[in-house]
């Protein structure tokens, strides 16, 4: 396992840190999270939007739909989006940058051409705006049902993901083009798992100037020579393959040979399968994206991503300030999972928005004493401050939850 | 190898895994005739497929650039494809299942835009490559080996389904006419928008075998042919009749999707700049 630096009393981990300090001229102005996912992917050369509109992605649709022609890109409405992947895909396998955004029904109906690209290693973004579920739910409340479904975004396994959260209107924007250039990099779907409050909550928003200008957006390249699909898990940061370029290359949903013939091998299944699990696993390091708070000292930590995040990380300060030690992490890569984050024998209290508890069975998992690790889930609204440090306090006196405040789970 | 499989196809991926007597090969043959009577080049195709017979026994069998997609979606990928790519020319060689069942809304609406692609329909009549299935191309009453008391529905014929939706060149023919599916093809190749051509083969080892009692392939290409004729070898009339040949032609009558596009744009970014100069002369 990598060793993390999580000494220092309050830690953000994440490119844009050092993105932020480059004196890059722009504009400051007050915009909506889905504002800034827009630019953030156009800044990154975002130039293919396909998509079909959903509470509470429809908004992205929509400056997409005004933004795209003014930059030379094109914007399509599909039918469905089964379609608006696909035609992603086929964007992104003709040379262009693309990406689509949709909520839970949506991104449920996209883990066809999902599977189609991971297996093809095409790079795409992919922004799911969680609402309250299962199927329509709440669509105009937050909530946190996909983690694992992005994780498990297409069938069959034989496969890594990569999943990020933003958890302001700021980092919307930085993480975006953050996962344009993973999915460049690592050649595969990146899905930006963002929630309803994030989405629509209007904030203080740093906008560049000039988005060519930005030397850390990792521009698009064409792969124009076998292999088109190299073997073992080494050669990342090579080029997309690109179709129209006369080079010959075959794409296709079958288990491929490095020239994207389909074969019915056992021994090309697992080159391939080695490539996709690999490839990301053996790079993880370069997904590790998080933020710590009170790490050196913590007995008791809050887990929590998105606008959840928020709020337990107010729980947390006001908890340290009332002499608890108290720490809050708030993974930022929610996939390749950050088990590291989680390896010091302490309490751990994960406030998910769910009430099943999904987040929380892999720091179970990651942690040294499951004994330690609780649950509190709730839906459609954040957990209050109030609510945190009363969990924190509660923990930290007796180690277990206190009956007080809200529903909770034990999940075992 | 014949002259148009060297000089189009890869040697390495041909014979394909097709079955005895399938028409699949043959009619791609006929396409690779359309295309070099057209002058075309390996680098001005692109070449995309879906899932089930038609799928698997073409990818990958084309010398340029080639895909794959999931069942029904190569219309979907070839819509955002031809935007980054708008100047090839797409053949869209799919089944029955991938362009009039599991893929229509996507057939409907690439028809719509007047998407700048060829789809070829090589429909089978039945989903071949899982055995033997009824499809929405099935002639009603025909069993199949998930008919076995004939098939309860009424099937439809995805050309007047295309034609509604907007396409603007509509062709039906069968693997039973060599001359007139090419002439086709190379008309529906000439059309800049969306182009649908259905083509009827026979499948000897399931659709044959079930619904017609025979694996012989020239009984069942005769079978194909009596239908196109209304008539039957001993006089008498068939249960129905399939009107063969170009449907509706259109050809060239409205902007191709990805032209639209690419007007819009240049509208836009136009007014963009108009604005901007009028901004700086006032200031």
């Amino acid at each position: 396992m990598a060793t993390l630096d999580l000494a220092s009393a309050e830690t953000l981990h994440a490119p844009w840190v050092e993105w932020e300090r480059r004196g890059v001229k722009g504009r400051r102005i007050l915009e909506a999270g889905t504002y800034a996912l827009t630019e953030g992917a156009i800044a990154a050369g975002c130039r293919v939007f396909a998509g079909y509109p959903i509470t509470p992605a429809t908004d992205i649709a929509e400056y997409m739909s005004k933004r795209l022609p003014q930059v030379g890109g094109y914007y399509v409405q599909c039918e469905d989006e089964l379609a608006g992947m696909h035609a992603c895909a086929g964007a992104s396998l003709g040379g262009l940058k693309a990406m689509t955004a949709t909520s839970g029904p949506g991104y449920t109906l996209m883990h066809d051409a999902y599977g189609w690209s991971v297996t093809n290693e095409i790079p795409l973004v992919v922004v799911d705006a969680m609402r309250v579920g299962p199927i329509s739910g709440i669509t105009g409340a937050p909530g946190q049902g996909e983690f694992y479904v992005a994780r498990y975004c297409s069938h069959g396994g034989n496969f890594e993901t990569i999943v990020l959260s933003p958890c302001s209107v700021q980092e919307a924007f930085w993480l975006t083009i953050d996962a344009f250039n993973l999915a460049e990099r690592f050649r595969t779907p990146v899905t930006i798992l963002t929630d309803q409050v994030v989405s629509d909550m209007w904030e203080d928003l740093f906008v560049p100037d000039d988005y060519e200008a930005l030397d850390f957006v990792v521009p698009r390249r064409h792969n124009l020579m076998m292999p088109f699909y190299p073997v073992g898990s080494a050669d990342i940061d090579v080029a997309p393959n690109v179709i129209g370029h006369g080079t010959g290359v075959c794409v296709s949903a079958y288990t491929h040979t490095e020239e994207g013939y389909d074969i019915e091998e056992m021994e090309a299944q697992w080159a391939q399968t080695y490539r996709l699990v690999n490839k990301i696993r053996h790079h993880r390091g370069e997904c590790t994206r998080y933020e710590t708070l009170g790490f050196e000292d913590a007995e008791v930590v809050a887990v929590a991503y998105g606008a959840n995040a928020r709020t337990v990380r107010t729980g947390v300060v006001e908890a340290r300030r009332r002499g608890l030690r108290a720490g809050f992490v708030r993974p930022i890569t929610l996939w390749p999972f950050i088990d590291e984050l989680y390896a010091a024998d302490r309490h751990y209290v994960v406030c998910e928005l769910n009430y099943d508890g999904q987040l929380v069975r892999e720091v179970t998992r990651a942690a040294p004493d499951r004994g330690k690790v609780h649950f509190m889930g709730k839906s459609a609204e954040l957990h209050t401050v109030a609510e945190v440090v009363t969990a924190l306090e509660g923990v930290a006196r007796s180690g277990r939850m206190p009956e007080l405040p809200y529903i909770w789970t034990e999940v075992r | 190898m014949n002259k148009l499989a060297q000089k189009y196809l890869r040697p390495s991926q041909i014979p394909t895994k097709a079955c005895h007597g399938c028409g699949i090969g043959m009619i791609e043959n006929w396409l690779l005739q359309a295309i070099d009577e057209l002058g075309l080049k390996q680098e001005d195709v692109i070449f995309g497929t879906g899932i089930g017979c038609v799928g698997r026994q073409t990818f990958a069998t084309w010398g340029g650039d080639n895909f794959g997609a999931t069942h029904g979606r190569a219309l979907a990928v070839a819509t955002g494809l031809k935007l980054a790519q708008p100047d090839k020319k797409y053949l869209i060689v799919v089944g029955d299942g991938d362009a009039a069942s599991i893929g229509t809304s996507h057939l409907i609406h690439a028809a719509r835009r007047n998407l700048g692609v060829t789809v070829i329909c090589e429909d089978n009549m039945g989903y071949e490559s899982t055995g033997g299935q009824f499809s929405p191309t099935t002639p009603a009453g025909y069993v199949t080996n998930s008919s076995p008391y004939g098939m309860a529905e009424p099937s439809f014929d995805p050309c007047d389904v295309v034609k509604a939706a907007g396409a603007t060149f509509v062709a039906e023919t069968t693997a039973t006419q060599w001359h007139q599916t090419v002439k086709i093809v190379k008309k529906a190749l000439a059309n800049d928008g969306f182009s649908f051509v259905h083509v009827r083969f026979p499948c000897n080892e399931n659709f044959g075998a079930y619904a017609l009692g025979t694996r012989d392939t020239l009984k069942n290409l005769e079978w194909i042919y009596e239908h196109t004729q209304g008539r039957k070898a001993d006089g008498s009339e068939t249960d129905f009749t399939w009107e063969t040949g170009i449907k509706h032609d259109a050809s060239n009558s409205r902007p191709e999707f990805s032209k639209i596009m690419r007007d819009m744009n240049e509208r836009v970014r136009a007014d963009m700049a108009a604005k901007a100069a009028a901004k700086s002369a006032r200031a």
